[in-house]
C-alpha cells in the first residue's frame, strides 16, 4: 500500500465501514454492559468514582454540621465515627485512585494513538470489581455497620472483635477487593504506556501525562501490595485469632502501622501526580508552546515516586520510635519537596515563555496550585518532627491534607474536566458556570480549611465528634462549617453544568488549539478510537507535523483497515517505539463481569463468615479466569499482516516481546511485594522480641528438614518448567509435555512439603505470633505452589489442545515467569522459617 | 488562650516548638508570596520575555537549587531539636496508661512505691518529669499541648516523654489518637505546681482516703460497698480495691469528672453514676438506673468527701 | 591523560546503553541506602540497645552510595552531551532519545545525591537510640 492508495474515497469509506462493524458496541439492555471499549468503560468508571466522591462529600457535610457548635448532638459518636472513617476511606479508595485510573483508561489510548489499551477485558473487570466493592463498602452506612476505626484502621482497636464489629471486616475485605482491581488497572496502564505507543513516539516524545501514568502505575505496584499483606494478617487475626497485632501474644500493633503507611504515603503521591500530569497537558496548551524542561518533569515524577517510599514513618513520628529513625524520614520528607518545587517552576517557566490564553481549565490549574503550595508548605512544616509532635492528629493535619488533596487532586480534576469534556463528549462546558464554580470552590476551600490550622494548634484533636466550648475554637469551627457548605455549593454548580451538557451543541474539533495527539478526537467520535495510527515526530504533533490531522483522518498512516474483522492495535518497542506486532484485542464479553462478581462474592461472603459459600465463589472465580484465559494468546490464522507503508508485522509474539508476558511480570512484581510485606513482618517480630523464635509447646518448629525438602522440590519444579520451555521451543513437544507433567507432580509435592514443617511440629498459630507468622509464610508459599500447579496443568492442556505449539509458546513462557517468582518466594520463605531460627 | 493551646506554653519543649511554629509559618508565608508573584509575572509576561535558556535557569535555580539550600538549612537547623531532654537523676517518674476512655496515673516514689491516681496529672515546676506511657486496651496518645508534643501510648510498649514545666498553672491535655466511641471525651487536667506545694500534695496523696465522718457520707460509703463499686474502683484504706476503673481515693481533689469532661460536682457525680453510658458512650461503666436517685446522690455525697 | 584518551573514554561512555533501567539507577541507590540506614538503626537499637560511636558500616555505606550515584551521573552527563545536531533535542531520533534519558538520569543523580546527604545528616547529629 502506498501513500496514494488512500486517495481513493471509496476505499476509505469501505475501510471505515469495516472498522465501524468491528468496533460496534454491543446492544441490548443487558449486553450493552458487557462492552469493553476503553471509552465506555472509562466513562462508567469516571461517573461511578464521581458519584462516590459526591457521596463521601455529603458525609463530610454531616460531620461539619455536627462540629458547627461545641457540644452538639446532631449525630451520635457512633455515627460520627462511621462518617469520618467512610469519608476518608471512600475519598482515597473509591474516588482518588479509581478516578485517576478511570481518566487514564479514557485518555491513554487517545494520547498514544492506540485503538484501545492492550487488555480491554481487564479494564472491564477492574470496573466491575470497583463497582461491587465500592457499593458494598459505601452501602454499609445505611445499615449502621460502616467501618468506624478511622481510614487507617489501627489495631488493636480494630482487630478486637468486641470493640470493632462487622465494619472492620467490610473495610478490610471490601477494600482489599478494590486494591486488587487497582493493581489490575496498574498492569493495564504500564503495559499500555510501554508497548502501545504509536510508531516514532520514543520515550523522549511521550506525552507527559503518559510519563506520569507510568510512574504512578509502578508506584501502585509497590505501594498497594504491602497493604494487601497487612490486610491478610489483619483478617487472619480477626477471623482466626492469629495474634499478629496482639501484644499479649507477642504481636505488635506497630507492624500494621508500618504496612499501612508504606502503602499510605506513596498513596498521597499516587493521587497527586496524575493531577500534575493534567497540569502538564493543560499548561502548554494555554501557553501555546512546548513545555519547558521536559526531562525535568520526568525527573520530578520519578524522583517523587522514589522518595515517596521513604516517608511512611512521618505518620508515626509520635509512636516513640528512636529519634534517629524518625530523623531519616524527616529528611526524606523534606527532600521530596525538591522535585515538587521543580514541577511547579516548570509550569511557571512555561507560562512565562509562552503567550498565555486565559481559560477556565487554566484558572482551575492556577487556583489548584495556589492551594497546593499552601498544603506543600505546611507539609514541610509537619516533616519537621518536633513541630509534628504538636500538629500530629490535630486539625492542623486535617487542614494540611485537605489543602494537598483539594489543590493536588480535586481542583486539578475539575480543571481536567473542563479541559477534556470536549474530547469525551464533543461539547464544551459553560465557561461562565465553570468560573463561578471555581470562585465558590476557591473561597469555600480556604474558608473551610485555613481556620483549621489554627484550630489544631489551639488544641483540637482530629476525629472528635464534639469539643468543649472552653477550647475557644467555636468561631473557627463555625467558619469551617460555613466554608464547607460553600464548597459544596461550588460542586453543585459543576454538577448542574454537567447535567446541562447533553442539551448543548457540539464544539469544534480541538477547541483549545492543543498540540497533543489526543485532540485528534472528532466531536462525532467513532468507537474505533483513531482512524489510522500515526507516525510521531514531535511532542506536539498537531502543532508541528504538517497535515497531521488530515493524514490521520484519511487513513494515510498505519493500520487504517480491519480486513480480518478483528479489533487490533499496534505494539511497539519500549524505548524507541518501533513497530513490533499487531495484537488482536478482546471483544465485548460477559466474562469480565462474571469474574468480578465471582471474586467479589469471595470477599463479601468471607465478611459474613460464610466460608463454604466463599470457597464456592473462589472455585467459580478460578473457573471464570480459566475460561477467560483460554481465549487469549490465540494462534492467528496467518503469521503476519501489513499495516501500510510496506511494513509487515507479526500477529503472534511470545516472551518479553509480547504484552501478555509483561502483564505476568508486572503482576508478579506486585505479588512479590506483598510477599515481602509478610517477610518484613517476620523480621519485624524478630527485632521487637529479645527471644525470637520463642520456645515452648506449640512454638517449636518447623525445623529445617521439611522446609529444605519443600525448597528443593520447588526448585526442581522450576527447573522442569524452564526445561519444558526450552524443549518446546526446540520442537520436542512430547518431551516438554512429559516434563510439565513431572513438574506438576513435583510442585504439588512441594506444596505439601511446605506445609508439613509447621504441621508436624504442631505449631499453634493462635498461641503466639511466631507460629502464626510461620504458618502464614508457609501457607502463602503453598498457595502459590497451588497456583503453579494450575499454571502447569493449564499449559499442558493448551499444548494438548493445539493452542500452544513450539512456535506459538506464549503460555509456557508466561508461566515460566511465574515460576521464577515462585522459586524466589520459596527460597526466601523456607530459608526464613527453616534456617533463620538456627542462625539467630 | 485556652488551657489546651500549643501557644499557651508552660514547658520548655512546647516553648521551643512554638518558636519553631512561628518561624516556619513566617517563612512559609514569604515563600508563598514569592511563588504567587512569580506566577502572576509569568501569566502577564509576553511571549518569549524569557526564552528557553532563561526559563531553564529559572527552573534550575528557583525550582531546584534554592529549595534544596532552604530545606537543607531547615533539616540541619531542626535536627538538634529532636534530641530529647535528659532525664535528671532526680526526675519525677510518672506512669500514665491510656484506657478507654480515661487515664491511669501513677507517681513513683523514691522508696520504690507508686501512688495511684487518675485523670489528672500534677507536676512540679522546674523539675524534669519522666513520663512512662503505656496503654491498657487500644492505642491512645498523651498530649499536653502547653507542655510538650504528643507521644502515643501503645499496648505492649512503654514510651517515654521527658518534659519540664516552667510555669505553674492549670492546663489541660487530651487523647490525640482515635481510640473509640468516646475518644472526644478523653481529656485530663494538668496542674503544674510550685515544687514545695507539689511535695505536700504528693504526701497527702500517699495517705489513705479520709474515712466518712457525716452520717450521709457513711451511708454513701455503705451504698458504695453494697453496690459493688469497689469491684472496679479503688478507695485506699477500704476494701474497695478494683483496678478496672479510675482510682477514687482522692477523687474530690480533682476539679473535673469523667476524664476532664465535666466539672466536679454532686450533680455531675450523680449523673455519671446513674447514666455513665450516655455521658460517655462506650465507657465500661454500666448505667445504674436501677438505683434510687436518692441513693445515687448519697454515693455522690460520699465521693465528694474523698479529698 | 591525553586528549585522545579522553575522547576514547567519552566515546566508550556514550556507547553504553541507556534504558529505563539505567534511568532509575541513582534513585534506586538512594532507596537502598535509605533502607540500609533505617534497618541498621532499627536492628542495632532493638538488638544491641545502641550503635557504635563511629559507625563504620554507615560511613562506608554512604560513601559507596554516593560513589555509585556520582558515577552514573557522570556517565549520564557525558551521554547527555553527545555531540551532533544543534538543540533543542526533541526529535524522534535515537540520539535525542539517548540524550533525553541521559539528562533525566543526570538530574535524578543530582536529586539522589541530595537525598543521600539528607539521609546521612541525622546519623551525624543524633547519636543514640532515644
Amino acid at each position: 500500500m502506498s501513500l496514494h492508495a488512500q486517495d481513493d474515497a471509496n476505499l476509505r469509506a469501505a475501510q471505515e465501514e469495516r472498522l465501524r462493524a468491528v468496533w460496534k458496541p454491543p446492544s441490548g439492555w443487558f449486553f450493552r454492559w458487557t462492552d469493553v471499549n476503553n471509552n465506555r468503560v472509562g466513562m462508567w468508571y469516571t461517573l461511578t468514582a464521581f458519584g462516590f466522591m459526591l457521596f463521601a462529600g455529603v458525609l463530610a457535610l454531616i460531620m461539619r454540621a455536627q462540629l458547627a457548635v461545641p457540644a452538639n448532638d446532631l449525630v451520635t459518636a457512633s455515627t460520627f465515627n462511621q462518617l469520618f472513617t467512610l469519608h476518608g476511606s471512600m475519598m482515597m479508595f473509591l474516588f482518588a485512585v479509581p478516578m485517576f485510573e478511570a481518566v487514564s483508561i479514557i485518555l491513554l489510548p487517545q494520547l498514544l494513538g492506540a485503538r484501545d489499551l492492550p487488555f480491554p477485558r481487564l479494564s472491564a473487570f477492574g470496573y466491575w470489581s470497583f463497582l461491587i466493592g465500592g457499593v458494598f463498602v459505601a452501602g454499609s452506612i445505611f445499615f449502621n455497620v460502616a467501618p468506624d476505626g478511622g481510614w487507617f484502621m489501627y489495631p488493636p482497636f480494630t482487630t478486637r472483635t468486641d470493640l470493632a464489629g462487622l465494619g472492620a471486616d467490610i473495610w478490610m475485605l471490601g477494600l482489599s477487593f478494590i486494591e486488587v482491581s487497582s493493581v489490575a488497572a496498574a498492569v493495564e496502564l504500564i503495559v499500555g504506556v510501554l508497548k502501545c505507543r504509536p510508531p516514532g513516539m520514543r520515550l523522549n516524545l511521550m506525552p507527559l501525562y503518559a510519563w506520569y501514568i507510568l510512574v504512578v502505575a509502578v508506584m501502585i505496584l509497590f505501594a498497594f501490595p504491602p497493604l494487601i499483606a497487612g490486610d491478610v494478617l489483619f483478617e487472619l487475626e480477626r477471623l482466626l485469632g492469629w495474634p499478629f497485632f496482639d501484644p499479649a501474644k507477642g504481636g505488635d500493633p506497630l507492624l500494621w502501622q508500618h504496612l499501612f503507611w508504606i502503602f499510605g504515603h506513596p498513596e498521597v503521591y499516587i493521587v497527586f501526580l496524575p493531577s500534575i500530569a493534567l497540569f502538564a497537558m493543560i499548561v502548554p496548551t494555554f501557553s501555546q508552546r512546548h513545555i519547558l524542561g521536559y526531562p525535568w518533569i520526568v525527573l520530578a515524577a520519578v524522583g517523587t515516586a522514589f522518595l515517596s517510599f521513604g516517608l511512611w514513618v512521618h505518620h508515626m513520628f509520635a509512636t516513640g520510635l528512636p529519634k534517629i529513625s524518625l530523623a531519616f524520614f524527616s529528611a526524606a520528607s523534606e527532600a521530596v519537596a525538591i522535585p515538587t518545587g521543580v514541577q511547579i517552576f516548570v509550569f511557571i517557566a512555561t507560562l512565562w515563555a509562552g503567550r498565555v490564553v486565559f481559560s477556565t481549565p487554566l484558572l482551575y490549574c492556577l487556583g489548584a496550585i495556589a492551594i497546593f503550595v499552601i498544603g506543600g508548605l505546611t507539609g514541610v512544616m509537619v516533616a519537621v518532627a518536633p513541630f509534628d509532635w504538636q500538629a500530629h492528629d490535630t486539625y492542623f493535619i486535617v487542614a494540611h491534607l485537605h489543602y494537598v488533596l483539594i489543590g493536588g487532586t480535586l481542583m486539578p480534576l475539575f480543571g481536567g474536566l473542563y479541559y477534556y469534556w470536549p474530547l469525551i463528549t464533543g461539547k464544551k462546558l459553560s465557561d461562565r458556570m465553570g468560573r463561578t464554580a471555581f470562585w465558590i470552590l476557591f473561597v469555600g476551600a480556604n474558608l473551610t480549611f485555613f481556620p483549621m490550622h489554627i484550630t489544631g494548634l489551639l488544641g483540637m484533636p482530629r476525629r472528635v465528634f464534639t469539643y468543649p466550648a472552653e477550647l475557644g475554637v467555636d468561631g473557627l469551627n463555625l467558619a469551617s462549617t460555613i466554608g464547607s457548605y460553600l464548597f459544596a455549593a461550588g460542586v453543585l454548580v459543576i454538577v448542574i453544568d454537567l447535567a446541562l451538557s447533553p442539551k448543548r451543541a457540539k464544539a469544534p474539533r480541538n477547541p483549545w488549539n492543543a498540540g497533543t495527539l489526543e485532540w485528534l478526537a472528532h466531536p462525532d467520535d467513532e468507537d474505533w478510537g483513531i482512524r489510522s495510527v500515526p507516525l510521531i515526530e514531535s511532542r506536539y504533533p498537531i502543532w508541528d507535523q504538517r497535515d497531521f490531522v488530515a493524514k490521520v483522518d484519511e487513513g494515510r498512516f498505519f493500520l487504517p483497515d480491519a480486513e480480518e474483522g478483528r479489533r487490533e492495535t499496534i505494539i511497539t518497542t519500549t524505548l524507541d517505539a518501533r513497530p513490533a506486532q499487531v495484537i488482536r484485542l478482546g471483544t465485548p464479553s460477559v466474562i469480565p463481569m462474571i469474574t468480578a462478581v465471582a471474586l467479589g462474592s469471595v470477599f463479601i461472603l468471607t465478611t459474613y463468615h460464610l466460608y463454604w459459600l466463599a470457597l464456592g465463589g473462589a472455585v467459580a472465580t478460578l473457573a471464570a479466569v480459566l475460561v477467560w484465559l483460554w481465549s487469549t494468546a490465540e494462534i492467528p490464522e496467518k503469521p503476519e499482516k501489513p499495516i501500510g507503508h510496506g511494513i509487515v508485522l507479526p500477529l503472534y509474539r511470545s516472551g518479553p516481546a509480547a504484552p501478555g508476558w509483561w502483564a505476568m511480570f508486572i503482576t508478579m512484581l506486585a505479588d512479590a511485594t506483598a510477599f515481602s510485606g509478610l517477610v518484613f513482618g517476620y523480621y519485624f517480630f524478630w527485632t521487637v522480641h529479645p527471644n525470637f523464635p520463642p520456645s515452648g509447646p506449640g512454638m517449636d518448629g518447623p525445623g529445617a528438614f521439611w522446609p529444605m525438602v519443600a525448597m528443593a522440590l520447588t526448585l526442581v519444579s522450576w527447573a522442569t518448567t524452564v526445561a519444558a520451555r526450552e524443549l518446546n521451543a526446540r520442537g520436542q513437544v512430547g518431551a516438554a509435555r512429559a516434563l510439565l507433567s513431572l513438574g506438576l507432580a513435583v510442585t504439588l509435592a512441594s506444596l505439601f512439603a511446605g506445609l508439613a514443617g509447621p504441621w508436624f511440629s504442631d505449631l499453634a498459630p493462635k498461641l503466639h505470633v511466631y507460629p502464626a507468622i510461620v504458618w502464614t509464610l508457609a501457607i502463602w508459599t503453598a498457595a502459590h505452589a497451588g497456583v503453579g500447579v494450575i499454571c502447569q496443568a493449564y499449559t499442558l492442556a493448551r499444548s494438548l489442545a493445539g493452542r500452544m505449539t513450539s512456535e506459538h509458546d506464549a503460555d509456557i513462557r508466561n508461566i515460566t515467569v511465574y515460576f521464577h517468582f515462585l522459586a524466589l518466594t520459596a527460597i526466601v520463605t523456607y530459608a526464613t522459617i527453616g534456617l533463620f531460627p538456627s542462625a539467630s | 488562650m485556652s488551657r489546651q493551646s500549643a501557644f499557651s506554653t508552660f514547658g520548655v519543649e512546647a516553648a521551643k516548638m512554638r518558636d519553631l511554629t512561628i518561624l516556619m509559618t513566617v517563612s512559609g508565608f514569604v515563600i508563598f508570596v514569592i511563588v504567587a508573584v512569580l506566577f502572576t509575572l509569568a501569566i502577564r509576561a509576553r511571549r518569549d520575555t524569557i526564552g528557553h535558556r532563561g526559563g531553564m535557569r529559572l527552573v534550575l535555580w528557583a525550582g531546584a537549587m534554592i529549595p534544596t539550600v532552604v530545606l537543607a538549612a531547615l533539616l540541619i537547623g531542626t535536627l538538634p531539636a529532636m534530641r530529647p531532654i535528659q532525664a535528671n537523676r532526680d526526675a519525677l517518674i510518672v506512669d500514665v496508661a491510656g484506657e478507654q476512655f480515661w487515664w491511669r496515673v501513677g507517681y513513683r516514689t523514691p522508696d520504690g512505691g507508686t501512688i495511684t491516681a487518675a485523670n489528672e496529672v500534677r507536676i512540679p515546676v522546674g523539675r524534669t518529669v519522666d513520663f512512662r506511657l503505656s496503654a491498657g486496651d487500644v492505642i491512645h496518645s498523651f498530649w499536653i499541648p502547653g507542655l510538650a508534643g504528643k507521644v502515643d501510648m501503645i499496648p505492649g510498649r512503654t514510651n517515654r516523654l521527658v518534659a519540664r514545666a516552667t510555669k505553674a498553672g492549670r492546663y489541660r491535655g487530651q487523647c490525640a489518637e482515635f481510640c473509640g466511641l468516646s475518644h472526644a471525651l478523653m481529656a485530663f487536667d494538668v496542674v503544674a505546681m510550685d515544687p514545695a506545694a507539689f511535695d505536700r500534695w504528693l504526701l497527702a496523696q500517699r495517705s489513705a482516703a479520709p474515712a466518712p465522718t457525716t452520717p450521709i457520707a457513711q451511708r454513701g460509703a455503705a451504698l458504695f460497698a453494697d453496690n459493688g463499686c469497689g469491684g472496679c474502683h479503688a478507695v485506699a484504706g477500704t476494701v474497695a480495691a478494683g483496678k478496672i476503673g479510675p482510682d477514687f481515693s482522692h477523687i474530690a481533689t480533682r476539679t473535673t469528672l469523667g476524664a476532664g469532661i465535666i466539672p466536679m460536682s454532686e450533680v455531675n457525680l450523680s449523673r455519671f453514676i446513674a447514666h455513665a453510658p450516655s455521658v460517655k458512650p462506650g465507657a465500661r461503666m454500666p448505667a445504674y438506673t436501677h438505683l434510687a436517685p436518692a441513693d445515687v446522690a448519697t454515693i455522690a455525697r460520699y465521693l465528694e468527701t474523698l479529698k | 591523560m591525553s586528549e585522545e584518551h579522553q575522547n576514547n573514554l567519552a566515546a566508550r561512555l556514550r556507547s553504553r546503553r541507556v534504558t529505563l533501567w539505567t534511568l532509575i539507577v541513582p534513585p534506586t541507590v538512594w532507596a537502598v541506602h535509605f533502607m540500609f540506614c533505617y534497618l541498621w538503626v532499627a536492628v542495632s537499637c532493638a538488638k544491641l540497645g545502641g550503635f557504635a560511636r563511629f559507625p563504620v558500616a554507615f560511613v562506608i555505606g554512604t560513601i559507596v552510595a554516593l560513589a555509585i550515584i556520582i558515577a552514573s551521573g557522570a556517565v549520564a552527563f557525558v551521554q547527555s552531551r553527545t555531540p551532533g545536531d544543534p538543540p533543542p533535542h526533541d526529535e524522534s531520533t535515537e540520539i535525542d532519545r539517548t540524550r533525553f534519558l541521559a539528562t533525566a538520569t543526570l538530574l535524578l543523580a543530582g536529586l539522589s545525591v541530595v537525598g543521600v546527604l539528607f539521609t546521612a545528616a541525622p546519623a551525624l547529629m543524633l547519636t543514640d537510640c532515644r
